[in-house]
């Protein structure tokens, strides 16, 4: 008997299952009024099953009768909700009162980390103006990270990068420009690379962590100048910050980039009026830049009479933080949810 | 770089121009400013005063009672300065004041007589360190004027941030220079012309090598008195934060700040045999003493300053205590010397040791402005010091080089920096800077570059000169014209994409780690020491322990991070990571990297969704290895029909990783290789990382799922004939898988059957002790037409006997 009933919770299951929305109205409605008469009904096949309980011995009695309540009410609410979905209830008819302020029956979503999400979006204007996407490895050769970039030993421009060393030649890139002299070594210009990735500098405080991103871009051809420079980057960083933001471009200092630059755009906070984000100055550093040194294209074997080129570098941190307003460079990999879920 | 505004106007008149505009022209010119600073602002309240009278207090010997003249009022002071005496004009701090370091001056009682204010030392008003009795200030200085008035404090002071390649700009000359230019007025030296008279000289100089050494200056100065230096010179240096310390070494750092050339002020006396010898220190001369009283260990390829015995300077970084000058001097002997930027370089690393002489020295300092700061020295000395130059001195110029001169070609920079330019423009802003021009030919010119510019030495330096003087701003703006081309599409990185996508869909967030971590975790994870996780790419030079080594796995970071969302109340966490990690190659070879993705599922199933609609469930082993299924179908790798390349396997128990619950782990393969793996991690091992609820993972290689094919998407045609379904509940022995009941079904390749899945496995007190119940349903459908009862039920009892005989199962009644 006790086998009689499971089986018949499975017959009911697969006979509900089986009445599908396909029918016409009333045919799903005769149906379901079939499938409630021939199981639930006062002479259906669960009855007649409990009519044989008094066949069954005293002490497997309750047992099987509380199975027998269990299967009952299995088999009516799966009818009950078979019933609602196909045909609904009184109430999504529009009789009577439905609560709209319940919420809606909202599916789990995760989120990409900001960074990952910046990223992104860098990379896709940069592809959108027709710029291939490279990456290279974070442990890095010092040939890459310094030499090939003009940086040569006992450089005064070392002291701009705190180094993690993995032995004497061997270190964490302290910057994604290393990519330049990758690239360049293999391919022949006309060139239009960005390199977006991870690097290290060991120098923590509230204002560094010792891991950040960045992306780096080069354009190198033939009649490649500084003005054009400019106008990349003006494309760039009001596509990023989606308004016609004021640039500034000025002198600075890259050992692989000459003439250099350091592009501030107006602060996004105050609009360039000055405040404490902007430190009174009414602009934000966003990014590096400059003409490639000929030096640099001396060592990949490029004739730097003949080709000229331009290379930038940017924070992506830096840039969440402007965009999304973020006030503490750590939050970025403690991967607290109530962070990551803000964006 | 730090310099005060109106020490800027003894070379240039800057009149008319705010220290706002000053420090935008000089950001604009590349000298960016980080700070523009009113100074002194502290000392508002202070007022100056004048000592009228000096009695004995009558209850203490060691204070005087005076009476103070401040404006039109006098007061009655008690003070314990030893210098008080009547006449002396001084600085007051009246009731109600409070003085920098902190203290309120109020109306007092000393010993029963009452004091209406304080009068102060230059330290309490941190001003220096002298502290021997009360500032006292010139003589004639009116009493009852604001303090900042009368000393000349209000000045403003401006930081530059100067990148490497303008050492001339480390100096207050330098600056001015290029403001001189911008603002096209003159610059004024103190000194413009120097040289060294040739006369017989009391000492001599030897330099073992003009590489090291290209230049060095040396001249005496006889009967200085030390003594601390008169206001003025304290108030430069103390407004750019150097500390006075007597009138010879003020001198000597002034004039450096001043002209960028460090200087060393030598006490003759202490010079052995009166002899100067630029030389590398003897194998027993490695143990020095500089003069900040560090004794330290020399290396025999640094360079040093020796007398006619032994070593008395570090040149270019630091002097030695054995030479330093003392209240007892009184010949000086004044070095302006220019050493090699990689030997400073290499011997301040070395020691440890970064002076604002080594930092000048290692940016390269002008050898041909040696003389100039050299004759600005002594000249103070003797003004200052009561000197008196002995006629005469030294000058080794042995690494001297003719001036530089380039040729800049006017087409060239016009087009490397997208504007047209043509000599008069060239010409006029590098004249502007003390460059010299000549016109070569119609497309180029002669440029000759001042020996300060040790910058300058090729054609592209003068385009950036060029560019800087002109202004980006003045630079167009322009896009590229190029030829066009398809940018190549990296699959990995579009993969990767793919999966964000994926899984932040289900509700996964992206989490970022550091690349380093500690080794520690890895024997939380139970890992034995010959496992290959445990080969680290270690950092030479951590900044903790806790972030020493390369990552090689991509767990402990996630487990640390739900370790942190557990204690900050989150009862949901799902997080993934697609991160490096690496592996030790050869000594001095680039490490492997190897991209992995890797995900931890821990608490409520149902995320932050509704409770209203999503009653809480804990996560299990098949929310997980959902996730898994979801992703590889996302990715077209398995469970998208017959071809994935992708299977689930269960492990031998020798294969499980040791943090896995060898009960609820599952591998991944790609036919012989395993690329990934979805487990529970052991509650021990979640103990060690301070979680104490079920945590669930999946990692995989990342590169090695790059590398597979995905099955492509083909079309099947819509099927043309209704689909039949039937059920089956077979009752087999509980560890018969049901994924075998069901991969049987498909095996046996009866063509009939379109689809067969698990819909209740069911196991409990109606069945038999040791069986389970496992329905699946059948659907069979045929493409050529409309099956009959008949049609399947043929199929449907070969399948349910098939079933019953491979798993000793019956069907189930019913």
């Amino acid at each position: 008997m006790e086998q009689k009933l499971n089986s018949l919770l499975d017959q009911a299951r697969g006979q509900l299952d089986r009445i599908t929305k396909d029918g016409a109205p009333d045919e799903v409605k005769k149906q379901l009024e079939d499938f409630r008469i021939r199981y639930l009904g006062r002479k259906g096949e669960f009855s007649t099953i409990m009519q044989q309980l008094g066949t069954i011995s005293v002490e497997d009695r309750p047992r099987v009768g509380q199975l027998a309540n269990t299967i009952k009410a299995e088999i009516e609410q799966y009818f009950e909700d078979h019933k609602t979905a196909l045909v609904g209830t009184a109430g999504v008819k529009g009789e009577g009162f439905i609560d709209l302020s319940l919420p809606g029956r909202v599916p789990e979503r995760g989120r990409l980390h900001p960074v990952t999400q910046i990223m992104t979006e860098v990379c896709g204007i940069f592809e959108a103006l027709g710029f291939s996407v490279a990456e290279g490895p974070d442990v890095e050769h010092d040939y890459y990270n310094f030499e090939a970039l003009n940086i040569p030993a006992h450089h005064p421009a070392r002291d701009m990068h705190d180094t993690f060393y993995v032995s004497d030649s061997i270190l964490l890139r302290t910057h994604t420009s290393p990519m330049q002299a990758r690239i360049m070594e293999n391919q022949q210009p006309p060139l239009r690379v960005i390199a977006p990735g991870k690097v290290y500098r060991c120098d923590s405080d509230i204002t560094h962590t010792p891991m950040f991103h960045q992306v780096e871009g080069f354009l190198v051809d033939t009649k490649v100048s500084f003005a054009d420079l400019k106008g990349i980057l003006t494309v760039f960083t009001q596509k990023m910050f989606e308004k016609d933001l004021a640039l500034r471009f000025r002198p600075s200092f890259f050992p692989f980039t000459e003439p250099s630059a350091e592009v501030d755009i107006a602060c996004v906070m105050c609009g360039g009026s000055g405040c404490r984000v902007c430190k009174q100055t009414g602009w934000l550093e966003i990014l590096g830049a400059g003409m490639i040194d000929p030096e640099v294209f001396k060592m990949v074997g490029y004739d730097p009479e003949r080709y000229s080129g331009f290379a930038f570098g940017l924070g992506i941190e830096r840039i969440a933080m402007l965009k999304y307003g973020i006030n503490d460079i750590r939050l970025y990999y403690e991967n607290d949810l109530r962070f990551l879920s803000q964006f | 770089m730090k310099f005060t505004i109106d020490w800027l106007n003894e070379y240039v008149d800057t009149d008319g121009i705010s220290s706002a505009e000053l420090a935008d022209h000089l950001t604009m010119l590349g000298l960016e400013v980080d700070a523009v600073k009113d100074l002194f602002q502290e000392l508002e309240p202070l007022k100056t005063a004048q000592v009228l009278s000096v009695e004995r207090h009558p209850d203490a010997d060691s204070l005087s009672l005076c009476q103070v003249a401040v404006g039109p009022e006098t007061l009655q002071i008690v003070c314990g300065a030893p210098n008080v005496k009547p006449g002396l004009v001084t600085v007051i701090a009246l009731p109600g004041t409070t003085l920098p370091g902190g203290i309120k001056i109020k109306k007092s009682k000393v010993r029963g007589i009452e004091s209406f204010g304080m009068l102060c030392s230059e330290r309490e008003l941190g001003l220096g360190t002298a502290h021997s009795g009360i500032m006292e200030l010139p003589e004639g200085t009116p009493h009852g004027q604001p303090m900042m008035q009368a000393l000349g404090l209000n000045v403003t002071m401006v930081e530059v941030d100067l990148t490497p390649n303008r050492p001339d700009c480390a100096s207050v000359i330098g600056i001015a220079r290029e403001v001189a230019g911008v603002l096209r007025r003159p610059l004024t030296l103190p000194v413009d012309k120097a040289e060294v008279e040739s006369a017989r000289t009391s000492f001599s100089v030897d330099i073992e090598s003009s590489e090291l050494c290209p230049r060095y200056g040396a001249r005496l100065v006889t009967g200085v008195t030390i003594a601390p230096s008169p206001w003025w010179l304290r108030k430069r240096l103390l407004s750019i934060g150097l500390r006075p310390i007597n009138n010879v070494v003020d001198i000597t750092n002034l004039v450096m700040m001043e002209y960028g050339q460090p200087l060393h002020a030598f006490d003759f006396d202490k010079l052995a045999d009166r002899k100067i010898m630029v030389r590398h220190p003897h194998m027993d001369e490695l143990d020095f003493t500089t003069l900040d009283g560090v004794s330290r260990k020399l290396d025999p390829e640094m360079l040093m300053i020796c007398d006619g015995v032994q070593p008395v300077a570090v040149a270019g970084v630091m002097g030695g205590m054995n030479s330093e000058v003392s209240d007892s001097t009184t010949a000086i002997l004044v070095e302006s010397a220019c050493f090699n930027p990689v030997s400073i370089r290499k011997t301040a690393r070395k020691l440890k040791l970064s002076s604002e002489a080594s930092y000048r020295f290692e940016r390269g300092v002008d050898p041909g402005g040696c003389l100039l700061a050299m004759e600005r020295a002594v000249r103070l000395l003797c003004e200052v010091a009561g000197g008196v130059a002995v006629p005469g001195g030294v000058d080794k110029y042995g690494g001297q080089r003719p001036l530089k001169t380039l040729v800049l070609r006017i087409s060239r920079t016009s087009e490397l920096l997208g504007i047209a330019l043509n000599y008069e423009k060239i010409a006029d802003v590098l004249l502007s800077i003390g460059f010299r021009c000549k016109e070569k030919d119609v497309d180029s010119l002669w440029v000759g570059v001042p020996s300060f510019r040790v910058d300058i030495e090729r054609e592209v330096d003068l385009v950036e000169e060029v560019a800087r003087l002109v202004g980006y701003n003045a630079i167009p703006t322009t896009l590229p014209t190029v030829h066009l081309s398809y940018p190549e599409q990296d699959q990995s990185r579009m993969i990767r994409t793919e999966i964000g996508d994926l899984l932040t869909g289900i509700g996964y967030f992206e989490a970022i780690n550091y690349s380093f971590t500690t080794e520690k975790h890895l024997q939380s994870l139970g890992l034995s020491e010959s496992d290959p996780r445990c080969r680290l790419v270690r950092l030479l030079n951590p900044i903790s322990d806790e972030q020493s080594v390369m990552r090689s796995m991509l767990l402990p970071g996630l487990l640390e991070n739900v370790l942190r969302n557990i204690n900050f109340q989150k009862n949901a966490i799902k997080l993934f990571e697609i991160g490096k990690v690496f592996a030790p190659k050869g000594e001095n070879e680039q490490p492997l990297e190897k991209t992995r993705l890797a995900a931890v599922l821990s608490g409520n199933r149902f995320g932050d969704a509704s409770a209203f609609h999503f009653k809480h469930k804990s996560v299990d082993f098949l929310e997980a290895k959902g996730a898994v299924e979801h992703l590889l179908q996302g990715i077209r790798l398995w469970g998208v029909g017959d071809a994935s390349p992708l299977s689930f396997y269960k492990p031998e128990q020798s294969r499980i990783d040791p943090y896995c619950d060898s009960l609820q782990s599952l591998t991944i393969h790609a036919g012989e290789q395993e690329v990934g793996c979805v487990a529970r991690i052991l509650p021990e091992v979640l103990r060690k990382f301070g979680i104490k609820q079920d945590v669930f993972f999946f990692d995989f290689d990342l590169d090695a799922l790059c590398q597979l094919k995905g099955v492509p998407k083909i079309f099947n045609p819509l099927p043309v004939f209704p689909a039949v379904g039937r059920d089956i509940a077979m009752l087999v022995p509980e560890n018969v898988e049901a994924g075998g009941l069901v991969e049987a079904v498909l095996a046996a390749r009866e063509p009939l059957i379109e689809r067969c899945e698990v819909f209740d496995v069911y196991q409990g007190d109606t069945l038999q002790s040791g069986m389970k119940s496992v329905a699946m349903s059948v659907t069979y459908r045929s493409p050529q037409k409309t099956l009959t009862e008949k049609n399947v039920e043929k199929v449907h009892m070969k399948i349910v006997n098939m079933l019953s005989s491979k798993f000793e199962g019956t069907l189930r009644e019913g």
